[in-house]
């Protein structure tokens, strides 16, 4: 009884406290867990897919948010634009909130440092930020190129080679709306009945529940809610799209997945002797060095990527690191930031319910003393 | 110094001063406070114009001499009387128009909002999804029906209504406390791992 008055009468910094520490510990002593991804999160991964190495098809990303509700939807920005460019899927974004534009620069730059090969105009094109968008909304629909006119760096939209048989909303098929308030409404209200647009939305858990009726109804064609939707994403790319594997249920369900979505440091690369051979015809300059990080085990081949000094991973420059790093499974952290997060999440959320039970009990304990 | 270095410490400092808060109300948390009300306002005020102004009003007018769309132009203007209160009514001309769009959208919203999500609870109930959702709909548009007494056998079954509404305010907040600590693990992610490098 006297545990539950102390509980009842603890000051609320105490409980601040505690709910920090609760979060920032997973932060930084990272456990492997899984994600159980939901339909309205594997409807948008496979619609985004099946739009992989189509000249004629496109998406677009709206970012209709600013920093406040970064920490929900940045990473669901990013893991959209990553299964993008693994799959070699044409993407265009735009803001019509001036805040939001400056977001698209740092989601694109994010994803990109990992992506060489990726040039704006070519694979991406971001629109920057255009007021107006309902203009915006109907314009599209009739001609992107004219209705965009320039994009971000100023450049005539007709005239890249991104548009490449991208003309309107019938190519340019997919929109998928961020927002930290009402998301995708203009799009549902204009684009989806009178273009046939698939519009689909990333919204803050807060705005989840308000969207469900759109999601039922079938006018969203997929729905990435909070940072647990951003987290089902994240998984799917690490095990389709970064293979280059079109979505698969068995695949998905299949307890050997579980290798390639550790979110821990993956350190060891693996090679059977054939991978290897060929690894080494890749990069015949680096063969010596390769060599001598190279360790056999078990009739494989095993590189510790994590042991390769600076100036060596230098030498053997961004691809051959990049490959050891994923043929090692490992995931950099700017993709696996809602996953680490959602294991903080889960502690913080055990711990509330902790918090809840107690001072329930204490409640009770407290009128039953004073009945007495 | 990088860039990168000062931008985390400057980042870093403010959510310091956020933070400060919870302990209790200070002048730094009131700093940071206003410098991020007046920092969007300047951001948004000088991106305006030159992503709005100069492409849709400067130019046109001025270079490619499209002279008519001064008119749309001195209309929105008139919204700046409202700085004014000897001439703010003018501001209501500007707003006419808005609410013209309003009317536009007021027919695809009805097939939006209304239509659709009719169509959509007037399916065959081959799931106990699908009635669950129609019983749902139904208790709870007629717990709303306040012309007829909540008594009675009426009663308890708008009461199944009010339980559903009751479920779904649970499932909103459970989002809600989701979606805050989301942003408190967003601060925090940003200060151990952006600004302290304590994870890779």
């Amino acid at each position: 009884m006297k545990f539950f008055k102390r509980m009842q009468e603890l000051d609320r910094r105490w409980i601040y406290m505690i709910i920090a520490l609760a979060i920032i510990i997973p932060l930084v002593i990272p456990f492997d867990s899984d994600n159980l991804t939901t339909p309205p999160t594997e409807n948008l991964y496979q619609m985004i897919d099946s739009f992989a190495g189509r000249e004629d098809r496109a998406i677009l990303m709206s970012f209709a948010h600013d920093a406040s509700t970064m920490p929900e939807l940045f990473p669901m920005e990013v893991a959209i634009l990553r299964h993008c460019f693994e799959r070699n899927i044409k993407v265009f974004t735009f803001s019509n909130s001036a805040l939001g534009a400056p977001i698209i620069d740092y989601a694109i730059n994010t994803v990109k440092d990992e992506y060489p090969h990726i040039e704006s105009g070519v694979h991406y094109c971001n629109f920057g930020f255009k007021p107006n968008l309902f203009a915006m909304v109907i314009g599209m629909g009739d001609n992107i190129a004219t209705t965009m006119n320039v994009d971000a760096e100023g450049r005539k939209v007709e005239t890249l080679p991104i548009m490449r048989g991208i003309t309107n909303y019938t190519e340019m098929n997919l929109v998928v709306e961020f927002s930290g308030s009402v998301a995708g409404g203009t799009w549902i209200v204009y684009a989806r009945p009178k273009f046939g647009l698939n519009v689909a939305v990333g919204v803050t858990a807060v705005m989840a529940a308000d969207q469900y009726p759109y999601l039922q109804s079938g006018q969203l064609i997929g729905m990435l809610s909070g940072l647990k939707g951003a987290a089902e994403y994240e998984k799917m790319v690490d095990i389709f799209a970064k293979n280059n594997q079109s979505f698969s249920r068995e695949k998905l369900n299949d307890p050997s997945v579980r290798e390639m979505i550790r979110i821990t440091t993956q350190q060891v690369a693996s090679f059977s002797p054939d991978e290897f051979a060929k690894f080494l015809d890749k990069y015949p300059q680096h063969q010596g060095l390769l060599e001598q990080y190279k360790v056999d085990r078990d009739g494989k081949v095993e590189i510790n990527w994590t042991q390769i000094p600076p100036e060596h991973a230098e030498q053997l420059g961004f691809f051959a690191m990049d490959e050891l790093q994923r043929q090692a499974n490992h995931i950099k952290y700017a993709f696996k930031t809602a996953r680490v997060g959602m294991n903080a999440q889960s502690v913080a959320h055990i711990v509330m319910i902790l918090f809840i039970v107690v001072g329930n009990l204490g409640y009770f304990a407290q009128k039953l003393s004073e009945k007495k | 110094m990088t860039f990168e270095l000062i931008s985390n410490l400057v980042g870093a400092f403010f959510t310091l001063c956020i933070f400060s808060f919870l302990y209790k109300d200070n002048p730094l948390y009131q700093m940071a406070e206003q410098l991020l009300v007046g920092l969007s306002v300047g951001y948004s005020l000088v991106l305006t114009y030159h992503r709005v102004f100069i492409p849709y009003v400067y130019q046109p007018i001025m270079i490619r001499h499209q002279f008519v769309l001064i008119i749309p132009f001195l209309i929105g203007v008139l919204y700046l009387t409202r700085l004014i209160p000897k001439y703010s009514w003018l501001s209501r001309y500007p707003i006419a128009f808005s609410v013209m769009g309003v009317g536009s959208s007021f027919a695809l919203s009805l097939h939006t909002a209304i239509l659709v999500q009719m169509r959509q609870a007037m399916v065959p109930l081959e799931t106990i999804n699908l009635t669950l959702i129609f019983v749902g709909t139904l208790t709870v548009l007629l717990y709303f029906f306040f012309s007829k007494a909540h008594t009675g056998t009426y009663g308890k079954f708008v009461n199944v209504g009010k339980w559903y509404m009751m479920i779904g305010f649970g499932a909103s907040f459970g989002l809600t406390v989701m979606a805050r600590v989301s942003l408190l693990i967003g601060r925090i992610q940003f200060l151990v791992i952006d600004v302290m490098g304590l994870m890779k």
